[in-house]
């Protein structure tokens, strides 16, 4: 009986023909704090609850001076396509505080 | 980490005026300001090594994660370091994966639809190492003149490293293709936060789908993939950009015709012929093979060098989706062929460099073109484009002699 219970192991050792080539272990990761710093302006409460929910307030404030419009049309983007809770009646707000903020001197924003 | 550290106006009061320098302002020590130089601004960038397993990295956003390589990582080697290579989320990300429950659903136009755990993709086939450049389609897009929208990158949303992993063809063939397959697309973990919000699904042709160095790769420079990275497994297409390169794959799905998910249909599109910013209403294609770049990495616009002696200039470059042909240092109205580096494959960075035996004067907006095998050469003005995307101008600097 013993011999031919070593047997099997021996035949199942051979069926598993080599080693696993990756050993994959679990991964996780805490990210760092998002700190929500926007400059001081007409509208800043409406950007901080329809904006930094989903993302830094960062993506706003890197872009390039763009006008009124461009700024509805990337809201309105926001609100059709991503489905962002955007409350429509903000939007003036929104727009009117980027504008202010990119009419700052880059290092005050 | 701590709030300050990445606050934005604490940095830049902590960077221009140290000498109001308080208690709170010392725990920004560890990061810092860049100036990515964008025509027009906003320039200024926080600096940080706070996310983990990165080093300095300039912070573009932190949610989803944005982060850019400095362009000094690029002055050895050719190979970017795992700590140092850019991050690019269009969506937040799990931020924890176990390995074990892990699934990638192979499905669509499949004779078998099959859910494979990360061993059951280790075993797939042969194990495959490829080092490659994982470019963003948007690299360099903050340097656009005129500018356009999205996230303002400097060069740096680009890396080259060693990708180990199966072949996507070995990953496709334990399901099996049904007639018709066409194309292939990939889902990963990173998910909308809104309901009915396109998620970030890629797909690729499927001549490319089967070629031998398409992988689903779990290996980064001999390291597993981080999560930042797309733990535990990565789709790469060498010579494509890396919009491509869907991380922590979850969802390999056979299409039998075009895609029209919002990603390949409606976004990631570049103008089919050149246009100028002022065109409208423009056939558009799919932004796909990386064209070839080269870069100074030695020196930085502006630098002084010195009258009389001799100059070493050296860097990088790219063939983009074929080989580095050759790269010529440029100026106004001379060009000189510079010497290439060892060449680590087709898709891989390779060093150029060039010695100049006497600088005789100021180098006026110089630059390096880089040119691949098929004949695709770096231009002399921008491709504009209102997403600016695949930017290959050649990229000009000015050294000044004394």
């Amino acid at each position: 009986m013993r011999a031919a219970a070593a047997l099997i192991l021996a035949l199942a050792l051979a069926g598993c023909d080599s080693a696993p080539k990756v050993v994959f272990a679990d991964a996780s990761i805490t990210l760092p704090d998002d700190p929500i710093d926007l400059p001081e302006g007409p509208g800043r409460d409406a950007v901080i609850e329809n904006c930094t929910a989903c993302h830094s307030p960062s993506t706003m404030l890197q872009q390039p001076k763009v006008s009124a419009e461009k700024w509805e049309s990337i809201v309105g983007k926001m609100r059709k396509l991503y489905k962002a809770p955007v409350d429509e009646a903000a939007v003036p707000a929104i727009v009117a505080y980027m504008m202010h903020v990119q009419s700052l001197p880059e290092a005050s924003r | 980490m701590n709030e300050t550290r990445l606050s934005r106006r604490a940095l830049i009061a902590g960077a221009g005026t140290a000498a109001l320098a308080a208690p709170a302002l010392a725990k920004l020590a560890a990061g810092g300001m860049i100036d990515l130089v964008l025509p027009g601004g906003p320039s200024l960038r926080p600096t940080t090594p706070a996310f983990p397993g990165k080093g300095e990295m300039i912070v573009q956003r932190i949610r989803p994660p944005l982060l850019e390589t400095p362009m000094e990582v690029f002055r050895e080697g050719i190979i970017t370091p795992n700590d140092r290579m850019f991050v690019r989320w269009n969506w937040d990300m799990p931020t924890q994966v176990k390995a074990a429950e892990h699934r990638v659903a192979v499905g669509g136009a499949v004779k078998n639809a099959v859910s494979l755990t990360l061993n059951d993709i280790a075993a797939a086939g042969e194990t495959v190492e490829v080092v490659a450049i994982n470019q963003c389609a948007g690299n360099g897009r903050g340097l656009s003149s005129p500018r356009v929208t999205g996230t303002q990158w400097g060069n740096g949303a680009m890396g080259c490293a060693k990708w180990t992993g199966v072949r996507l063809k070995d990953v496709l063939a334990k399901a099996g293709l049904a007639a018709g397959a066409r194309r292939v697309r990939f889902a990963g973990l990173d998910v909308p936060l809104t309901d009915g919000a396109p998620q970030f699904i890629k797909s690729i042709p499927m001549d490319i789908a089967l070629r031998d160095d398409v992988l689903v790769a779990w290996g980064m420079n001999d390291a597993p993939l981080s999560i930042l990275h797309g733990f535990p497994l990565r789709i790469v297409v060498p010579g494509w950009f890396s919009t491509y390169w869907v991380k922590m794959l979850s969802t390999i799905e056979v299409l039998t015709g075009e895609d029209d998910s919002y990603y390949v249909a409606d976004s990631y599109r570049i103008p089919a012929q050149p246009i100028t910013p002022e065109t409208k209403d423009f056939p558009t294609v799919p932004v796909t093979a990386m064209p070839p770049r080269a870069f100074i990495t030695s020196h930085g616009d502006g630098e002084v060098v010195a009258l009389g002696k001799p100059l070493v200039l050296d860097g990088i470059a790219m063939g983009g989706d074929a080989a580095l042909e050759r790269v010529d240092l440029v100026g106004k109205g001379w060009e000189i062929p510079c010497t290439l580096g060892p060449d680590e494959g087709p898709f891989a960075f390779r060093r150029w460099s060039v010695k100049l035996p006497q600088v005789a004067g100021d180098f006026e907006s110089i630059g390096v073109r880089a040119r691949n095998v098929n004949g695709a050469v770096q231009p002399e003005a921008l491709a504009w484009n209102p997403s600016g995307y695949a930017r290959n101008v050649i990229e000009r600097m000015t050294l000044r002699a004394q």
